[in-house]
């Protein structure tokens, strides 16, 4: 029971680490190169949900200033300012390592890596 | 006006990025020449700040005069200030030797596009190495991360690309890893500044223990992957024996260095030494550097190109500094510290030598180096004396930093490292040596032609010889780097 609660309390934490999780096994397990990319940003996912798990505050309000009643509880607003800037980084790096599997595909004519190592294998052996 | 002068540097180097493309419709010589100015400026710069610091003591500088709680500042004291200085001053060699040949495989007309990224690439290492943030340490990682993978990719090349996106990929799961773990400590403290953040761990670190532990392993492994210790170093070999071979120079002797640094930060001024000794990490990391000395030499004994040889002895030497790092006193810090600056200067030494080889011969084999000697004396002595510098012979700096890490393990009282010691610097000996005994000793039946020796630019000759004068410099007269260094130790303490 106290378990069940302390996993209710924290949902918000599990979910991002698990989000995470899973980008890391799609990283890792599969060949296809496109995935492996899919799986990268599943994981930035996991961690920018993290961060914005920690800003909040209970009962709290979006950080916009209402002159009229200032004494409103805010969430933090500074890990979203944060991941913003994740966001835009975890972008470029997608599109740099798209760029880069269209040239593979342009070379190889693949994108599996099991098939582009026995390639390699074979040009090896031809030298 | 000092105070002013770290964001002029990272300002002039990024300036210098991006006005590259002007210069399209010019010869490339017009570009490498304001690059060149740019690259002395700052390093006069650089030079400037370190004696500030070393006369006024350390200072910060803060975008937009934010309080650190919520803006970013750059901390400039005497380990910032060395290590920036280091990375100028051993860049500058190598961009000269690019000049003459600057990347192999690159049509001409792209030539500015290497020195784009080059630029961009130094702007990122300062940048990691001034910063006082830990989310913005994480923008600058991966700037790196964008920049090295695109060194790499430059060269229009089959394997450059693969070796390029394995990289890209491990880089990320390296950043991600670290942004994870500063998402933990930011749980705990509410901060990403390092200075707040040490300072909140120091009295709460007993009530968090999960949340530390998790996040010292989240960090401690993102680095590592990036820095290419031991069991994550899969990448290395690949994309620094693909990339062209100045860049290759600049990936091996300062890019993973960088890293490195930025471990000393985390585990240093993030955590301190009480927090990682109740969670026993200093024996983990003695542990993963030594194993990294002994397997990094084992593989690259069995390599046949020279060039992923070198890679795998990257991987080696990265040990050896872990190791001083990971004996948690000061010795063993300096230790590491020397080791950084002189594996940097042997590991230059070695690429550009062996870059003007291929450069000139084309060959990329070892068994090709037998009697290269005679044609080719100049690189190949600086190859001897690097590779000598390796193995830890005296009057080289590798002799020197090895000495220090042995006094610092003896210090320590941890015997069983000094064996490791050994028996790593008899596997260097192992690889290195039949190079320079094929290259010397056994001569083809050829007789050597005086006129056609080493016809290449004489730029890159000279800044091979330079790297390996410094080498041999710093091997004889130590104490005034061990000086700076043990500055930059004091400023952890």
């Amino acid at each position: 029971m106290n378990i069940l609660e302390l996993i209710i309390e924290h949902i918000n934490y599990l979910g991002a680490a698990a989000v995470f999780v899973i980008g890391l096994y799609t990283v890792v397990n599969h060949t296809n190169f496109i995935k492996r990319i899919i799986g990268i940003n599943i994981m930035g996912t996991g961690v920018f949900l993290f961060f914005i798990a920690i800003g909040n505050v209970v009962g709290g309000q979006p950080p916009i200033i209402d002159v009229n009643n200032p004494d409103v509880l805010f969430i933090n607003p500074l890990p979203s300012t944060l991941i913003l800037t994740g966001i835009v980084v975890v972008v470029s790096i997608t599109v740099y390592s798209l760029s880069l599997v269209i040239r593979i595909y342009e070379t190889y004519g693949t994108i599996d890596q099991e098939e582009i190592a026995k390639i390699q294998k074979r040009e090896t052996d031809h030298d | 006006m000092i105070e002013q002068l770290p964001i002029i540097n990272l300002l002039l180097l990024l300036t210098m990025a991006l006005v590259i493309p002007l210069f399209k419709k010019r010869s490339i010589n017009t570009t490498t020449t304001i690059g060149f100015i740019v690259l002395v400026v700052v390093l006069i710069s650089s030079i400037l700040i370190l004696n500030h610091v070393h006369v006024n003591g350390s200072f910060v500088y803060r975008f937009g005069n934010y309080s650190n709680v919520f803006g970013i500042e750059l901390l400039i004291n005497s380990f910032s200030a060395f290590f920036t200085l280091f990375i100028i001053a051993l860049v500058i060699p190598v961009y000269l030797y690019s000049t003459g040949d600057a990347t192999e495989g690159v049509a001409e007309k792209e030539y500015g596009r290497y020195y784009i990224l080059l630029f961009i690439l130094l702007f990122a290492l300062l940048g990691i190495v001034y910063t006082n943030d830990l989310f913005n340490t994480y923008v600058f990682m991966e700037i790196l991360a964008i920049t090295t993978c695109s060194i790499i990719s430059i060269k229009r090349k089959k394997e450059n690309y693969t070796s390029a996106f394995r990289y890209v990929m491990l880089n990320e799961l390296g950043s991600l890893s670290y942004l994870f773990g500063v998402a933990l400590l930011y749980m705990i403290t509410g901060y990403t500044n390092i200075d707040l953040v040490s300072q909140s761990l120091q009295g709460v670190w007993q009530l968090y223990q999960a949340n530390i532990i998790t996040a010292i392993g989240f960090m401690v492994v993102g680095i590592g992957i990036k820095a290419a210790i031991f069991p994550f170093h899969i990448w290395l070999p690949d994309a620094h024996s693909t990339a062209p071979s100045s860049s290759s120079a600049i990936l091996s002797a300062i890019v993973i260095k960088a890293y490195v640094l930025l471990l000393v930060k985390v585990m240093f001024r993030v955590f301190g030494f009480d927090i990682l000794d109740s969670f026993s990490i200093p024996g983990i990391i003695t542990v993963i550097g030594a194993t990294g000395m002994i397997m990094g030499s084992v593989f690259a004994i069995a390599q046949k190109d020279i060039k992923r040889m070198l890679g795998y002895s990257s991987v080696a030497q990265v040990g050896y500094m872990v190791l001083g790092l990971g004996l948690m006193s000061g010795l063993g810090m300096k230790a590491a510290f020397f080791h950084i600056v002189s594996h940097g200067m042997m590991k230059a030494a070695l690429f550009l030598s062996v870059g003007i080889i291929i450069f000139h011969k084309k060959v990329r084999k070892v068994e090709d180096f037998i009697g290269l000697a005679y044609q080719m004396p100049f690189t190949m002595v600086v190859f001897s004396i690097a590779a000598l510098g390796l193995i830890g012979i005296p009057i080289t700096s590798g002799f020197v930093s090895k000495l220090n890490l042995g006094l610092a393990i003896m210090d320590s009282g941890q015997w069983f490292f000094i064996a490791i010691l050994i028996l790593s610097g008899l596997l260097n000996a192992i690889y290195y040596l039949p190079i320079i005994i094929n290259a010397f000793l056994k001569s083809r039946t050829e007789t050597p032609q005086l006129m056609h020796l080493e016809k290449v630019p004489i730029l890159m000759v000279v800044s091979c010889f330079f790297l390996g004068f410094a080498i041999l410099a710093v091997g004889l007269f130590p104490n005034a780097l061990l000086g700076l260094i043990e500055a930059a130790v004091q400023s952890f303490q």
